[in-house]
């Protein structure tokens, strides 16, 4: 069975190609991730009443939105954007608690993005459907703050288990910790810093990605936490860039794409009109990839290896126990299908036999 | 006329500096004595016989005196195999106490009563050891006529050796109208006779206390509270002082305190102060310390040296076991709000709400503005989390919400008790220019001020508040 992300990718191979001398001359300058609004120095100044204007016109705009998102589609509704209003201002601000002081309305304060973009970027979150994490370029995502941007999958809570689940196996079996883990589809990187803190300084990581701008901000996230020498990013699709290391893998975790071709474009705005379609279509059943990614942990993990993958949920994860069962019988053993914090079957784990 | 045999010992432990007295009292011996002699006893006048018993004791008591020897124990305690020297002078001691000031008369009224619940005692007591006897019994059966039994056990032995006592004084009272013409026996029965009584009153007194509904608690560790009321800064000041006190009183009693939060006030006194004291009996002691303790002073930030009169509160909780209370993870129940739909990718939110029910409490505990899930979660488990300081103190809390439901139906002993566990009531009053501290429960006052506050004399009162609960429980249960 051929999958379709190979194909995708073997239909994208000319075009990357073609580019390929425009990557090599960008091998020393990369896509440049953008920096979180956060993180960002406070160049810019407003005046308190400029500010206070921003920030009641986006109160409106924010109340205007009632529960029609989510009526629609399962969007946000008023509250849960006023809070991310909130969140906003935090990021922006250099010192949030001004904004509710009756201090002089004609002081100016430092903001880090200028008013105009304060406006522009509030009017793309409800306006544009613009997930929240892109307008402040980053996702609060277990204990870590990760850097996102358009074309990086933003990461998503059920998938901080998968760490819970990793830190189950090695403490289980220790040589695991010592071992080398592998991350594939990392998007921001966050599986892999995750795993990285987890095994702590024995163990190493490798982030695979397909997504030229997903490797940029994954090594840009892994500077950030300063774990460049145990986490390696490497481009390419799934097991190619590892060939090196073939039945060497102490560990494989993958939140792939898994979402039926057919349903995408029913999801909620902020994910199918903004999220990168190549982190999210899994072919006609969603399957593609994870059966992928089944073949080659088979030779990739070395004996006693263990995985944890990400499923669209409950007949999915059946779908691929049976399919480790059945079709590459032998190959693995302790199947167990996990479920997330919301019940339902999300994850599948195992260990090679 | 008979001097009452003292052993004197000395116990080569490492208690070997202490001395203990034992009383033990001599007519067992003394109708041994007879018993063997008795043959020889009937040849010879009543004079020469009571000479005969005399000399025969005395060198009975010089063979004990000044001799180190094996502990004696009183028949009730020789089951307990472990007992240290300390535990036995302990014993020995508040027993002595006990006989020479504590004891009170007990009256007909409740001696009849006693009789009555002893009886019955001693008919459950046959019973159960009929169905343990019983070839047939079933094995809940026997299992829980075992238990009743050993809960009985102690009573038994005691009640028993209060029987075999009042034989002797039956014994006694007959040799007595026997012995008329001869004054020298009968003023040595009577004599004999008195000391039997006494005897037999201790150990009514002893069941009495055995007979009185325990508070099964009060062998428990305990949380302290300490919070400044009326009086501001002076208040937090004196909240540190009796802080401290508890804390050196608890060092004195080999307790171990552990602070567990202070929250420190602008002149260098506690606003509130919290502590886990852990030992033997602790909540037991230290129970009636709850409630407001009044202080009169001139407040160090004074200056035209004014008395101040300002009021601190004290709570003590019984310490949950982690039995009582264990949370497990099987009892949360987690609820996030974005069950909704198939989650995962398919769904992008920020909304990380995290709702964590204890199942078995109802206790709910809910984070809506963290943003991530997990920072959520692991801040609301850190609540649960029992290893957590806040933790003990939740459970603490949790334990006696369901110790007063349980009291609600209890014996009006409880209500009954010092203080009632009302913590509005002024109990204690810490007077610096008089040098006092009054109790106004048991309206003793000690002039001590000084080495209360250092943790040494705090007994004076704990000892009269323990005792006013037992002549109250004594009240209550000739009542009911």
């Amino acid at each position: 069975m051929k999958s379709s992300r190979a194909s995708l990718f073997s239909i994208l191979q000319p075009v990357f190609s073609l580019r390929r001398p425009a990557f090599c001359s960008a091998a020393a300058a990369p896509p440049k991730p953008q920096t979180p609004l956060h993180l960002r120095p406070p160049a810019f100044r407003a005046t308190l009443s400029d500010l206070n204007r921003w920030h009641a016109w986006a109160k409106t705009q924010a109340s205007s939105v009632g529960s029609t998102f989510s009526a629609l589609d399962g969007g946000p509704d008023s509250s849960l954007l006023l809070r991310e209003l909130n969140w906003l201002v935090e990021d922006a601000f250099e010192h949030p608690a001004l904004l509710s002081t009756e201090s002089n309305a004609s002081a100016e304060v430092a903001i880090k993005a200028r008013l105009e973009e304060m406006y522009e970027l509030w009017r793309q979150r409800i306006e544009e459907r613009r997930p929240f994490q892109y307008v402040v370029g980053c996702e609060y995502w277990r204990d870590l703050i990760l850097s996102v941007e358009e074309g990086v999958l933003i990461p998503r809570p059920e998938t901080e288990t998968i760490v819970d689940l990793v830190d189950r196996a090695v403490k289980a079996d220790s040589e695991l910790r010592e071992g080398l883990w592998a991350d594939l589809g990392t998007g921001s990187g966050a599986l892999a810093i995750a795993v990285a803190r987890v095994l702590g300084g024995g163990g190493r990581v490798l982030a695979v990605d397909l997504s030229p701008v997903a490797a940029a901000v994954a090594r840009y996230n892994v500077e950030r936490y300063c774990l460049e020498g145990r986490v390696s990013v490497r481009l390419g699709s799934w097991f190619d860039p590892l060939k090196d290391v073939e039945g060497e893998l102490s560990g494989v975790v993958s939140n792939p794409p898994y979402i039926p071709n057919r349903d995408i474009h029913s999801l909620q705005a902020e994910v199918s009109r903004h999220e990168p379609i190549l982190a999210l279509d899994g072919g006609a059943d969603g399957m593609d990839d994870l059966i992928h990614l089944c073949n080659g942990a088979a030779s990739m993990l070395k004996p006693r290896g263990f995985f944890a993958f990400e499923t669209n949920g409950e007949m999915q994860s059946k779908l691929v126990v049976d399919y480790l069962q059945n079709e590459m019988k032998g190959s693995f053993c302790r199947l167990e299908i996990v479920s997330d914090f919301a019940g339902i079957q999300r994850f599948v784990t195992g260990y090679k036999a | 006329m008979f001097p009452s045999l003292w052993c004197y010992f000395n116990i080569k432990t490492q208690y070997s500096c202490i001395f203990l007295f034992l009383l033990k009292h001599h007519t067992r011996l003394l109708h041994i004595l007879l018993a063997k002699t008795e043959n020889l006893f009937k040849r010879i006048t009543m004079s020469k016989r009571a000479a005969f018993c005399k000399s025969k004791l005395y060198e009975f008591h010089s063979h004990f005196f000044n001799r180190p020897i094996i502990v004696y124990r009183p028949p009730q305690h020789r089951r307990i195999h472990l007992l240290t020297a300390k535990t036995l002078f302990r014993r020995l001691y508040s027993a002595r106490a006990a006989l020479s000031q504590s004891q009170p008369q007990l009256s007909n009224d409740l001696i009849n009563i006693m009789e009555q619940k002893l009886s019955a005692i001693e008919n459950r007591h046959a019973q159960l050891e009929a169905i343990l006897n019983q070839p047939d019994a079933s094995p809940e059966e026997y299992s829980t006529a075992n238990k009743e039994l050993k809960k009985l056990r102690h009573t038994i032995d005691v009640v028993s050796e209060l029987r075999k006592k009042q034989q002797e004084i039956g014994g006694i009272k007959s040799l007595i109208d026997e012995a008329e013409e001869d004054k020298d026996m009968r003023e040595m029965a009577a004599d004999e006779l008195g000391q039997a009584s006494q005897e037999e009153e201790r150990l009514r007194y002893m069941l009495l206390k055995s007979l009185l509904p325990k508070d099964d608690v009060d062998e428990r560790d305990c949380i302290l509270e300490v919070r400044a009321g009326t009086g501001g800064e002076e208040a937090s000041l004196f909240v540190m002082d009796i802080f401290k006190m508890y804390e050196k009183y608890s060092q004195n009693k080999g307790w171990r305190f552990e602070v567990l939060g202070v929250a420190e006030s602008d002149v260098k006194g506690y606003k509130e102060a919290s502590a886990a004291i852990s030992g033997a009996d602790v909540y037991g002691k230290l129970k009636f310390e709850s409630g407001i303790h009044r202080v009169q002073r001139v407040p160090m930030t004074e200056k035209s040296g004014r008395v101040h009169t300002s009021a601190v509160s004290v709570v003590i909780l019984p310490q949950a076991d982690q039995v009582d209370v264990q949370i497990r993870n099987e009892d949360l129940k987690i609820d996030t709000y974005r069950s909704g739909g198939s989650g995962g990718q398919s769904v992008n939110t920020t909304d990380s709400a995290v709702r964590i029910t204890h199942m078995p409490t109802g206790l709910v505990v809910a984070i809506q503005d963290e943003r991530s899930q997990h920072q959520a979660r692991n801040l609301i488990c850190t609540l649960f989390d029992n290893k957590a300081k806040a933790l003990k103190v939740l459970c603490a809390k949790l334990y006696e919400l369901e110790r007063t439901r349980l009291d609600a139906n209890r014996s009006k002993l409880r209500t009954e008790q010092i203080g009632s566990g009302d913590r509005s009531e002024r109990i204690r009053t810490y007077n610096f220019p008089q040098g006092r501290v009054t109790d106004h429960r048991v309206g003793i006052t000690s002039h001590a001020i000084d080495d209360i506050m250092e943790g040494e004399d705090l007994d004076t009162f704990v000892d009269a508040l323990i005792l006013q609960q037992e002549m109250d429980a004594i009240a209550s249960f000739t009542s009911t």
